[in-house]
């Protein structure tokens, strides 16, 4: 058990600001009222986050990726089940990666 | 999703928890992986293994204890305006949660505090989509939130401790996809819950808001200005929406 006591001021900062974060936005919502607009406005945000992960790394352009997410959008289509889908999609990176390094 | 009436709470069940923990499973193993490349940075910072696992208990966001890490090299802490500079970076990183907070203030609101802070205290990005998923499929139970969220801390401690204390026996994770996990899991969920041409313009701003804010900052920015890209535009189209 070994914790620098400076260490210790740190983390207790820097898990006060995390926490912080994580009950902000809830908190400031209690004095807003939610109107329709602005709860169509946050209905808007899971499907905007989950892009807002998705994009970068498909703008990093590896074929492998690309690939990995055509194949996750084609199964979705074909058998709407997210985790097999997910896991296919992981399938093909892991494939595809050691696919990559045998070249 | 199913209609809220004000002032009445949401159930908090042991079933709505259960839940949410086997709705979670699957994104457990990015989790494990995540902080297990935590661990190491930690190890090679010189962070003791009660450190690190103090750190992940206390700080639980990958991204904001990657940054914290990277400013302790040998064994060194930031003082002053270095340890500021890291506090700021951190709040950056970690500027999504308010959003992710805002967004289920709807679904938690008449939650008593002591089960809505606890909820939000072990708020991630895996299990918010999760639940805001579920709760567009009708769940109803803010126990799913908790437990989805409770349950990623066991591969986080795990992969935290096993990254610190033997870092060298994690091979490649990234060779077998692991790193792709949330990745995948959202691209999965964003094909599941996209309703059609309404939702275009709110993907679209998303994608285009989250490329610009990649290349000038870095992690958990690029999430939180795609979020806001997409509740702008939800925001000024809900007229024409209203009027289907």
């Amino acid at each position: 058990m070994i914790i620098r006591p400076e260490f210790l001021l740190l983390v207790l900062a820097f898990g006060l600001t995390s926490l912080a974060c994580r009950i902000g936005g809830f908190w400031v919502m209690s004095f807003v009222t939610i109107t329709p607009r602005l709860e169509a406005a946050l209905k808007a945000t899971p499907i905007a986050v989950m892009v807002g992960i998705v994009t970068p790394a498909a703008a990093r352009g590896n074929p492998v990726e690309l690939f990995a997410l055509a194949v996750i959008g084609v199964i979705m289509r074909l058998m709407k089940n997210d985790l097999i889908a997910a896991v296919a999609g992981i399938a093909v990176i892991a494939i595809g990666r050691k696919l990559q390094l045998a070249s | 999703m199913t209609d809220r009436t004000l002032n009445s709470a949401p159930p908090f069940t042991l079933a709505g928890m259960r839940r949410g923990v086997v709705a979670s499973q699957p994104l457990a193993v990015g989790v494990f992986v995540y902080g297990a490349a935590f661990g190491l940075l930690a190890r090679e910072a010189l962070l003791s293994l009660s450190e690190a696992l103090l750190m992940s208990g206390i700080v639980y966001s990958g991204s904001a204890q990657l940054v914290a890490v990277s400013s302790m090299g040998q064994g060194t802490l930031p003082t002053g305006t270095a340890a500021l500079a890291v506090l700021a970076t951190i709040l950056l990183l970690n500027a999504r949660y308010i959003l992710y907070g805002a967004a289920l203030r709807s679904w938690l609101g008449q939650l008593p505090a002591h089960q809505a802070y606890p909820t939000l205290a072990v708020l991630g990005d895996g299990n918010w989509i999760l639940s805001m998923k579920a709760a567009a499929e009708g769940e109803n139970d803010a126990g799913f939130v908790f437990g989805s969220g409770l349950a990623m801390f066991v591969p986080w401690f795990g992969g935290t401790w096993l990254g610190s204390s033997a870092g060298a026996l994690i091979a490649q994770p990234a060779a077998i996809g692991l790193d792709f996990m949330l990745v995948a899991f959202s691209a999965a969920m964003a094909c599941g819950m996209f309703k059609g041409r309404s939702d275009l313009r709110i993907i679209a701003a998303a994608a285009m808001t989250a490329l610009v804010t990649e290349r000038l900052f870095s992690g958990g920015m690029a999430i939180l200005a795609a979020g806001l890209a997409g509740a702008v535009v939800a925001w000024a189209d809900f007229k024409a929406e209203q009027a289907q």
